[in-house]
């Protein structure tokens, strides 16, 4: 475990009077000040985090805590809509939208006392996996390369929420996760990444992207804080007709890392030649561990493993596009002026929205378009259907699957490829579970020979999430992952 | 098929989103390698294969049917970049 704060190892400190939720959090707005070259921050919420803080040493003194965190600080992505705070999704086409509401899982976090720093930053509506689709601009990773002092990229689209927790701008983030959202980011920082199964948490209030696959998660430093703050933001919400009516676990309070008996799929599609060797050398001593821990380890196949990155590129524009149809410049955000109706449509979406976005909304509008609707839409859908049962046929065999989390470590800024198609590729380990619905967790498991950390996903059955996190618990436990990158922004 | 200047622009129409002659060659280019890309699955047969439009098998819950005053006019209209008394205001639709 990091020696930095962590959520459980805060909660005691409060607890213990030896700090204030204020003086923690005026740390913390300190440490954003300092940490502003990373550009993990889209709005920094100082006076109202203060403000909250103070209610809760108010709250402490009077005995009347809203959960054991109460007066913690955490960061948000700017995707989740904040009542009176801006909520862009890194877009110029909402960079003045001030919502009147809180989302379900913002609310959770403050029915628990948690305050928000403010909104991390992240690609814009989620569409990327570098944060360079940004309106704001690029995270900078606080990783960088043995020898060399270039920026690299944070991962995304939660690129924020991730380097913020590895920089200590906040000690643990909400994220969401569409095709590897979390957990891509999670594995280029060396934090913990959880995307929980669809409908384990409540969508609503989040600015959607793809309906179907989109989930909120946490991006904390330990397993132990993703399962605290998956306890806080799980659970059926009414308002999300999608959200499970499972009842929820206590995935903190029932931790448990014993794995003695349990069998560990490897999957032989994820194997490749172009995996880095430290990639590879990571996934099979991480493999050998849980054998010396107590678990069989089992070769699986997913046949249809290469089908779903194309696959995910059909269904998650096309529910993006119809999805990103209500922005049009009439109800809110960005207006852009015209000779009538449609030019005032059209100008203010063509201003609105970044490359990346047109071009999804345009591939979405093509797939679902008349003629191949069904060589598209539906042809992708049914590979969904093919991708879901090889989980299903796999869950039959083992209680988890371990793969790599990416098939690269953090790379350079500058060095992002310029052919989509390239960029897409980034998530081919972790788009299938998003298709197939399940929880995936991404640890840090070692550093690379330039000194950047790999990490390892771990997949088990939808609401398993207390089986996944207890094996990552019991890596964590084995490696003790302890590096942190050097401050370089401080000097 | 292949995203030429015309269907390109027909494309940008439906999707209302007006792209200037000096995006347009480039945007064919990065369309056309995605859809390069999801041609693949043309590949794999799925005849007997159902679609999944939504990974979760849980049947959707009728809701009580209960009046709530959520969402007034005044918080609709809060964000609206124009408006006028209890409307949004767009530009005029009918000569």
């Amino acid at each position: 475990m990091k020696d930095s704060y962590t959520l459980k190892s805060l909660a005691v400190l409060l607890e213990n009077n030896k700090i204030s939720s204020k003086e923690l959090t005026s740390e913390y707005l300190k440490n954003i000040e300092n940490g502003k070259e990373l550009n993990c921050y889209n709005t920094i919420s100082q006076e109202k985090a203060l403000n909250d803080a103070k209610k809760s040493d108010e709250r402490r003194k009077s005995q009347n805590l809203r959960s054991k965190y109460d007066g913690i600080p955490i960061g948000i992505k700017d995707l989740f809509c904040t009542k009176g705070v801006t909520t862009t999704a890194s877009s110029k086409i909402l960079s003045n939208f001030v919502p009147n509401y809180e989302s379900t899982v913002t609310q959770n976090c403050d029915d628990a006392g948690l305050i928000s720093l403010g909104k991390l930053n992240c690609d814009e509506f989620a569409m990327g996996s570098t944060n360079k689709t940004s309106f704001f601009g690029s995270v900078k990773n606080p990783w960088k390369s043995l020898n060399s002092d270039n920026d690299l990229v944070p991962g995304g689209s939660s690129g924020g929420s991730a380097a913020a927790v590895s920089g200590d701008l906040c000690v643990a983030s909400l994220g969401t996760d569409t095709g590897g959202s979390i957990r891509q980011p999670a594995s280029f920082t060396g934090t913990v990444g959880l995307k929980p199964s669809y409908g384990r948490v409540s969508r609503w209030g989040i600015v959607a992207f793809a309906s179907s696959l989109d989930q909120a998660g946490p991006i904390t430093k330990t397993v132990e804080d993703a399962a605290i703050l998956l306890d806080i933001i799980s659970g059926h919400d009414e308002k999300d007709s999608t959200s499970s009516v499972n009842p929820k676990e206590n995935y903190y309070e029932n931790l448990n890392s014993d794995i003695k008996g349990m069998k560990i799929g490897i999957p032989k599609e994820f194997r490749s030649d172009k995996l880095p060797a430290s990639t590879q050398k990571s996934w099979d001593e991480c493999a050998n561990l849980l054998k010396t821990n107590g678990a069989e380890i089992v070769d699986i196949s997913l046949p249809h493993t290469m089908s779903a990155l194309p696959a995910y590129y059909i269904i998650a524009p096309a529910e993006a596009s119809s999805n990103l149809a209500r922005y049009d410049g009439v109800r809110y955000g960005l207006r852009v002026k015209g000779n009538d109706l449609i030019d005032m449509y059209e100008k203010t979406r063509s201003e609105g929205f970044g490359d990346e976005v047109k071009r999804r909304i345009l591939i979405g509008t093509y797939v679902l378009s008349s003629g191949y609707y069904d060589a598209y839409y539906i042809k992708a859908q049914k590979i969904r259907s093919l991708i879901k049962s090889d989980y299903v046929e796999a869950f039959k065999k083992v209680d988890a699957i371990l793969t790599p989390s990416t098939p690269s470590t953090a790379f350079e800024i500058a060095n992002e490829p310029s052919d989509p198609v390239q960029n897409y590729l980034n998530d081919i380990f972790t788009v299938p579970v998003n298709l197939a619905g399940l929880p995936g967790i991404s640890i840090p498991f070692a550093n690379d020979e330039n000194n950047l950390p790999i990490g390892l996903q771990l997949i088990t059955n939808s609401f398993e999430e207390q089986k996944l996190l207890n094996v990552a618990k019991n890596i964590e436990e084995t490696i003790n992952y302890s590096e942190t990158p050097e401050k370089w922004w401080l000097k | 098929m292949e995203f030429d200047k015309k269907s390109l622009l027909k494309l940008g129409k439906l999707a209302r989103i007006s792209i200037s002659d000096d995006k347009l060659n480039n945007l064919s280019k990065d369309l056309n390698s995605i859809l390069e890309f999801v041609d693949q699955l043309k590949e794999i047969k799925t005849d007997q294969v159902d679609p999944t439009s939504n990974s979760l098998n849980q049947k959707l819950e009728v809701r009580d049917d209960k009046v709530d005053t959520k969402n007034s006019a005044e918080d609709i209209l809060e964000n609206a970049p124009e408006k006028e008394m209890d409307f949004f205001i767009v530009p005029k639709v009918i000569e």
